[in-house]
Formats: C-alpha cells, structure tokens, sequence
C-alpha cells in the first residue's frame, strides 16, 4: 500500500513537471495564444504547418548546422581534455591536492564574471565569430574532469600496474584501460557538454558578429523580436530547439545516471 | 565492443532512422516541388467563371506581398507554375466582385497543389 501510495505521488509530480512542456507543444501545434482564457486542455485544431513557418521565415538550417557544429566541438573537447586531466588528477604528483581544490574553488566563479578575460583571449587568438570560438570556453569543463576523476578512480589499481607492467604508456593506460571500463562518465560527458553548448545564448550572443555564425538560442531571441502575437510558430521554434538536446539525453540516460553516480560507493 | 553490438546499438540505430527519414522526405520534396499550383473559380451558383483574374500573394512575417496573377479558362480553371512560397493567398477578381481571400499553407516551398476547394465569387459577379 505504502509502495503504490510513493508511486502515485512520484506520478503527480511528474505530471506537475510535465505540465510545462506539454503546453508549450501544446501552443507548438495549434494557433492559439499561450495565454488564451479560457485554457483549452487538448489542442484545438492541431496542425504542423507551424513548424514549416519556422523553417523557412528566419534561416533555421543555418542556425541549426551552427549549433550542431559548435555542440560537436565542444562535446568532442570535452571528451579528450577532460578525460586526460581526471587521469591526471588520479595519479599522485606534488601540487595533486592543491590543483585539485584551485579547480574546485574555480566552479564557484560564475562565467559572467569571466566573460571579459574569455572574450579578450578568444579576440587573442584570433577566434572571434568562428565556430572554435564558439565551443572555446566550453571544450574542458570542471564538473565533468571530475566525472571522468571518480570513475577513473573506481578503477581498480592493480588493472593499472598490469598494464604499466606489460609496457603500455599513460596515454595508452587511459586509451586501452581507463576509458573504455568508464563508458557512463563519456555517457555523462557527452550529454552534460552537448546540452551546455546546445543551450549557450551567451557567449555566442558576445562573440558572434555576422548572422551566419548564430546559433539556434540567438535565433530563438531574433525570431522573439519578429513573432509577438504568433505564439503557435515561436513555441514551435521551442520545441525544435529543446529536441536534439532531449534525443540526446534519452539515448544516454541511463549511462548518464551511472556516470552521475560512479565513485559514490567506492570501496 | 564488438561491430555487431554498435550496429544493433540505439546510438546507431536512431540517427540512421533519422537520417533514412530525412533522405526520404528530402527525396519527395524533390520530385513534388515544381511550383505548380491549381483550383478553380466558381459564382455563387457554383457555375465556372471563365477569365476571372486570380491573384498570388506571398507571406512574410508581417507582409503580405503580391507575386503573381493568371486568369481562367473556360472551364474556370486556373494555374500557377512558378510558386516559390510554402504560405501563399489566393484571391479572385471578376469586373468589380472579388472573391474571399484563401490561404494556402504548404509543407514545403513550391509544393505542387491542386486546391479542393474553389474561389467562389459573390453573387454580383
């Protein structure tokens, strides 16, 4: 009884949380305003035609290939850099702790406050308005270098030494051994980075000079000052934007929960 | 793992059903988008109206702008075959009667479209 009564309120919480989602596709697929009083539950006359409108009045390919290019940099960054520095920060050497506590106290600055200096070695580099500079300040992420720390560390010492003891180098280790007994923190990684990159609005917003090189959160705000009553085709832009990140959320999931809880238990 | 396991894998098997999907709808967009657009005009008794001038406008976001005009034949037919536009308006003209302002919403640009439904006239014309 106490088993059906927890599920029935996880049920209701989840619809609770649902409920926003479902109005926005909802509005997506029929005219009607967000706002319409009296609320229609199930939509009224549903079409698609909406999310055609999308697709040709503001250049959505382009916005979409840019943003699907600056998520593969940057999911693809994260994926070598991070999982080489959580490989370093398991083996000992002088400083470990401290790296490991000056990255820590890192993820307390918020990126706005270091917008400026990223912004001046983007221009340094001569990045500004390209797609590397776009996925620049997200190729290597904290919190997931320490995805990639505790499952590496779940990794049993002795695997290790067996390796050096046949001859492979570090990079070989972390190639041959670590990575692929650490499926659910690349799982993690390549979630974590795609949606951070997938909904960035704004780096791009500062970095980004000509309309070619917006991604689809810049055309989101563009298509906002074009479309003010036609709430049908911008909650359709919504959800053509929240899609890929949802798809590639659910093929990872349970991977992605595994990598979230890799070396919580170990020992 | 082994070729076997990816192939059968969701991280193959869903952006190749994607992209299988896209290859087809791209396909058919191909072999249907001609431009070629067609009706008829009736009078209110719903007798064809031969040379009746049916204009062609183009949406935008706010706009509404005219692209082109055809007239009927005989059996009140008309046809546009150089649509470029996926949200257009038709609308009728007859000597002074004007039909109602139809729109047509395309799947795609220049999808060829024969419209069920035709421009009826008021019953001045």
């Amino acid at each position: 009884m106490r088993h059906k009564l927890r599920h029935a309120a996880l049920v209701a919480i989840s619809v609770i949380m649902l409920a926003p989602f479902y109005w926005v596709l909802k509005t997506a697929v029929t005219s009607e305003n967000i706002y319409e009083y009296p609320p229609h539950l199930l939509p009224v006359r549903p079409q698609l035609f909406n999310f055609v409108d999308v697709w040709y009045l503001i250049p959505f390919p382009r916005y979409l290939f840019n943003s699907v290019i600056v998520s593969l940099i940057a999911v693809a960054g994260n994926l070598v850099l991070n999982a080489m520095a959580g490989y370093a920060l398991t083996l000992p050497f002088i400083g470990r702790r401290s790296v490991i506590i000056l990255l820590l106290s890192c993820t307390l600055i918020p990126f706005q406050a270091t917008i400026i200096p990223a912004y001046l070695i983007t221009a340094h580099f001569g990045l500004l308005d390209s797609y590397l500079g776009l996925a620049l300040p997200l190729l290597s992420t904290i919190v997931c270098i320490f995805i990639f720390k505790a499952s590496f560390d779940a990794v049993p010492r002795s695997l290790i030494d067996a390796a050096r003891i046949d001859g492979l180098g570090e990079l070989r280790i972390l190639l041959r051994v670590m990575l692929p007994l650490s499926t659910p923190a690349i799982a993690t990684n390549v979630v974590l980075s795609f949606i951070w990159s997938w909904n960035n609005f704004l780096w791009p917003l500062i970095i980004t000079r000509s309309p070619d090189m917006q991604t689809l959160p810049l055309g989101l705000a563009r298509f906002l000052s074009y479309m003010e009553d036609t709430t049908g085709a911008l909650y359709a832009f919504v959800v053509m934007v929240l899609a890929p990140g949802l798809l590639v959320f659910l093929m990872a999931q349970s991977a992605f929960m595994r990598g979230l809880t890799t070396g919580a238990t170990k020992g | 793992m082994t070729w076997g396991r990816i192939l059968i894998s969701r991280f193959f098997i869903v952006p190749i059903v994607l992209l299988v999907a896209i290859a087809g709808w791209n396909v058919y967009v191909e072999l249907h988008a001609h431009g070629l657009l067609q009706g008829r005009v009736v009078d209110a008794a719903g007798h064809p109206v031969p040379n009746a001038t049916v204009i062609l406008s183009v949406h935008d976001f706010v706009t509404q702008v005219e692209k082109a005009r055809t007239r009927t034949d005989r059996a009140g037919r008309f046809r546009f075959d150089d649509n470029n536009s996926h949200l257009i308006q038709l609308e009728a003209q007859s000597g002074t009667a004007s039909s109602p302002r139809v729109t047509v919403r395309l799947w795609f640009r220049g999808q060829d479209r024969t419209i069920a439904e035709p421009l009826r006239l008021p019953p001045s014309a």
